[in-house]
């Protein structure tokens, strides 16, 4: 299969190459004008690697989720770029080709000025290596700050007369200035929510790679997962949901409400059935305790609006806890073996220590040490970040798109996700100005035409499978931002050019947890389709997220397109003892749902047996 | 009393003078409670009564003093000559009582009155170095009775003689000496299956690991390169199989029905292609070999054995002696390390 020759995968389409899909006609007009491959960029953009960031944004992005990837590359760049000065990189350029994202990254090449740059890096990067654990603890206390902003932040209605107050009280505002100031505050706290999320994320990432690369170096034949492991945090808060679900799974199996949790049964049918008991009622009173914060888990990584909130949508820890009712209900222990996995994580710590020449024992301590103090920042942040903070956004968003909706601009509130955040702030002048006025308005007419094009375009855009890659195949990849961030290497730049030809039957990626596993294919690129997995089936997917721990006990093993050894999907396969193989580049374009797969989770080979059953 | 004989488990690495490197290197093993089967090791010293008691010496330093190494056939016919010499001489009453008596004790622990053993050369100092050039590890497998030892230990004397060691030695500039040479004589070991491991990486060098090569019967097929053995690579701190890959072993050495000597035979195809450790050997293996590196503080490089009820021995070990250099930055502080991860060059002097 993998007999292409060196040459003939050693470049990708060009960008300009890649023709629109048929029905896709337009679909530009979803985005800014500077996110296209144009004629005015084109030498510069055909000469550079682009690769489909798949791990953040796996669908078509909609009009209005731009907002995820602006400010969080505007943040990246700042901090990286004009910030920390890292010197070898600049920030992350992207594009947009038929509704996805592709993304390179600036070198910084002139050796003066990466001199230059090293200076101011090694003492501002130095400070925050130092003062790692107080400037995380007040980082900490700015996020709380700010999810209860966008929590608490008011989206004022337009009402048909104002109250007295504004009249007889000295200060008053009419409610159309605290609407717009309002979309501009909320739009504000995302872009601090970015700002805060790459405050430490490069650095934190950068001191694991260190440690991963020395052991490399000196271990070389170290199983990636054991450099994950011995890292890995035992305590990470991302780990709390899922083990307050078991908690609640047992005290369900304590109280005899176990036969209240069957497999297939909606959420709102299993609290039906247990609002009707003393035990059953105890029960959801217990699981509104642990709803605030845990979940506040995102159904994705929480960057597209379409990713609810656990809090939206109980469907995913519902199906959590069927599963470990069960299980207790079977007689197995459900809770999270956090003794073991401290027991495991400090026998190849030491373990590994120990074989160690002695001149590299220091370093590999010291650097684990390291990698243990920033592990926590580099898992938490996408709680209170990605999920926490963007369900909360998203949904404050919709609540402007509901007085959009109210007013006639938009059939529906959801409606609002299908302008970009310039058109939601252009079509909320307008309706301040006409209701201030009284005249008539132009939104009703002209918006609802515009959803309904965007809608269609989407759902086509997304039948398209992007290539992995666009451009030039680059010489080098020295870039610590597209190694530490996407796993972009030189080798799995040519196992994606390779996978470009044909139809293989075999894929291979970075072997993640240990293990083999067969069974058919679940293929899935959109977590609000999780409740379709069954039970034995092996989980591919583009990304997955400690949203979809739940998930994990259910599947036989678990592919993914993209990401490392510490991406989320192989962190949990391996508390789950499910073979994982991640970033084998696009399983979820080859792979079809029903196809009997065999997953090698030691060797990071995906065998299709066989076709799925007609 | 000159003892010209000891028991291996008497044995430690100062005796390598004496004994030759095998004999002390097997005593320092069963010094530290690892399985090798149990023996004995002859000095030096029985050599040099042989030459002396034969008459022996003089002729042999006068041939070899007269030959132009450069001849090939003339090598030949004093190799030819010196080896018959040595075949034909009696061995010194003294050194044969010490070997009958060895051989009694070993027969007496197995309680098989026609033990097999193992003869081998076990040389010392510089003259280990050839008898690796020299491929004169010389072993005489399944010998029995202890007058099947002293010939078979006369042969080990006698491999010193041949044409490649002759002209090994030459080439060396060494010709003003009778080389020194120990002979090992240990119980036979009836593999199942045998091999050799390395208690690091041979490729990466790599610490964590220890790699296997086995193979069926005994582990002559290995060492000697008849088979593709099967290789596994097994995780020190986990004790997982980290791979395999099963080799074709078409073919093993077993002893001769006959009672004398080893045989080689074909493997049955199912059988070559089938792996011949099971995860318990491998287990068992891994932990010897992590208990052999902690004894002598470095790598080594391990022949092993497992007998038909399941019990490993260790044959002989000795250090690696190339270990590919881990590619690493050593030293410098974690700060560095990381700083150098983001580009940041080490300092260096400016003006340099």
């Amino acid at each position: 299969m993998a007999t292409t020759s060196a040459g003939a995968a050693s470049a990708f389409p060009s960008p300009f190459s890649i023709e629109t899909p048929a029905g896709c006609e337009g679909w530009e007009e979803l985005y800014p004008y500077y996110t296209r491959f144009t004629e005015a960029r084109r030498e510069i953009d055909e000469g550079r690697l682009w690769f489909w960031n798949s791990m953040h944004f796996p669908l078509p992005m909609p009009a209005f989720d731009v907002v995820s990837i602006d400010p969080p590359y505007q943040a990246v760049g700042a901090w990286q770029n004009r910030a920390f000065a890292v010197p070898p990189a600049m920030g992350v350029d992207y594009r947009i080709l038929n509704g996805y994202v592709y993304i390179t990254v600036n070198p910084v090449t002139d050796p003066e000025q990466i001199a230059a740059r090293a200076e101011h890096f090694q003492r501002r990067a130095g400070h925050y290596f130092a003062n790692w654990d107080e400037l995380y603890a007040s980082w900490r206390t700015k996020m709380e700050a700010l999810i209860a902003e966008i929590t608490e932040l008011e989206v004022p209605g337009l009402p048909e007369l104002e109250p007295e107050g504004l009249v007889f009280e000295t200060d008053g505002v009419s409610s159309y200035v605290g609407l717009l100031d309002a979309y501009r505050r909320a739009l504000h706290c995302c872009d601090l929510m970015w700002h805060h999320h790459f405050e430490f994320l490069l650095l934190g990432y950068g001191a694991y790679l260190t440690f991963s690369e020395f052991c490399r170096a000196h271990l070389p034949d170290i199983p990636e997962q054991h450099v994950a492991q011995m890292i890995a945090g035992i305590d990470v808060l991302l780990f709390r949901p899922d083990a307050e679900l078991r908690r609640l799974a047992k005290l369900a199996v304590e109280t005899g409400l176990q036969d209240a949790f069957v497999d297939g049964r909606t959420p709102s049918e299993i609290e039906t059935e247990l609002g009707a008991s003393d035990a059953g009622r105890a029960w959801l009173q217990e699981l509104e305790q642990v709803k605030d914060p845990w979940f506040n888990m995102a159904t994705g990584d929480g960057l597209y609006h379409t990713y609810r909130s656990w809090l939206d949508d109980p469907t995913i820890p519902y199906a959590s806890l069927v599963a470990h009712v069960a299980a207790t209900v079977a007689g197995d222990d459900v809770e999270r073996p956090v003794e073991r996995l401290r027991a495991e994580r400090d026998r190849l710590a030491e373990g590994y220590a120990a074989l160690l020449p002695d001149e590299a024992r220091g370093p590999f301590e010291e650097l684990l040490a390291l990698s243990r103090t920033v592990f926590p920042y580099v898992e938490e942040h996408k709680f209170f970040c990605d999920y926490w903070f963007l369900t909360r956004f998203y949904n404050k968003i919709r609540e402007f798109g509901a007085v959009l909706a109210e007013h006639g601009w938009l059939e529906d509130a959801e409606d609002v996700f299908q302008l970009g955040t310039h058109e939601v702030a252009s079509a909320l002048e307008e309706l301040c100005l006409m209701w201030a006025t009284g005249g008539p308005p132009l939104g009703p007419h002209h918006w609802p035409p515009i959803v309904a094009r965007r809608r269609a375009l989407l759902e086509r855009l997304g039948e398209w499978t992007p290539p992995p890659a666009l451009g030039a195949m680059p010489e080098a990849v020295n870039d610590p931002m597209a190694v530490m961030l996407w796993g972009v290497t030189p080798q799995r730049l040519q196992e994606w050019a390779e996978s470009l030809d044909g139809a293989p039957t075999r894929l291979t990626g970075a072997p993640a947890s240990a293990g083999v596993a067969e069974g058919p294919a679940r293929v899935l690129n959109d977590p609000a389709l999780l409740g379709t997995v069954r039970d034995g089936e092996i989980l591919v997917c583009t990304i997955t997220s400690p949203a979809w721990a739940p998930i994990f006990p259910r599947v036989n093993a678990v592919v993914t397109d993209i990401g490392g050894v510490m991406s989320h999907a192989a962190i949990v396969s391996r508390e789950y003892g499910k073979p994982a193989i991640v970033g084998t580049g696009r399983a979820t374009a080859v792979i079809k749902t029903g196809q009997l797969l065999r997953v090698d989770g030691s060797t990071g080979v995906v065998e299709i047996l066989g076709e799925a059953p007609a | 009393v000159t003892a010209f004989t000891a028991p291996l488990s008497g044995l430690r690495s100062a005796d390598e003078g004496t004994f030759g490197g095998k004999s002390s290197a097997l005593g320092e093993l069963l010094a530290g409670g690892i399985p090798v089967p149990h023996g004995f090791g002859v000095s030096t010293g029985a050599y040099d009564a042989f030459l002396d008691s034969a008459g022996l010496r003089g002729e042999l330093e006068a041939l070899v003093a007269a030959l132009d190494v450069d001849d090939v056939e003339a090598v030949a016919a004093v190799s030819a000559t010196v080896v018959a010499a040595i075949r034909e001489a009696a061995v010194p009453e003294q050194v044969r009582a010490e070997v009958h008596e060895r051989y009694e004790a070993l027969v007496a622990e197995a309680g098989d009155p026609a033990l097999p053993v193992a003869v081998r050369s076990s040389a010392l100092g510089e003259d280990s170095a050839e008898a690796t050039f020299a491929g004169q590890q010389e072993s005489y497998l399944w010998v029995r009775g202890a007058e099947g030892v002293c010939d078979a230990m006369r042969d080990c004397w006698a491999s010193l003689h041949s044409p490649p060691s002759i002209t090994y030695r030459a080439r060396r500039g060494d010709t003003g000496r009778e080389p020194a040479m120990g002979v090992t004589v240990q119980r036979m070991v009836d593999a199942e299956t045998a091999g050799v491991m390395f208690t690091c990486s041979p490729v990466s060098g790599d610490p964590s690991v220890v790699a296997v090569n086995a193979s069926w019967g005994l582990g002559l097929a290995v060492v000697g390169g008849d088979v593709t053995p099967d290789e596994y690579v097994i995780n020190k701190v986990t004790g997982e199989l980290v791979r395999s890959t099963v080799g074709d072993k078409t073919i093993e050495y077993r002893p001769d029905p006959e009672g004398r000597g080893t045989v080689r035979v074909d493997v049955a195809a199912e059988r070559a292609q089938a792996p011949c450790l099971d995860a318990g050997a491998l287990t068992a293996l891994a932990g010897l070999a992590g208990v052999i590196e902690r004894h002598f503080g470095a790598h080594q490089d391990i022949e092993w054995a497992i007998d038909r009820e399941g019990r490993v021995a260790v044959l002989q070990t000795r250090p690696v002696t190339v270990v590919p250099k881990a590619r690493g930055p050593a030293g410098g502080s974690a700060l560095a390390l990381v700083m150098a991860t983001f580009g940041v060059e080490p300092r260096t002097e400016s003006g340099s």
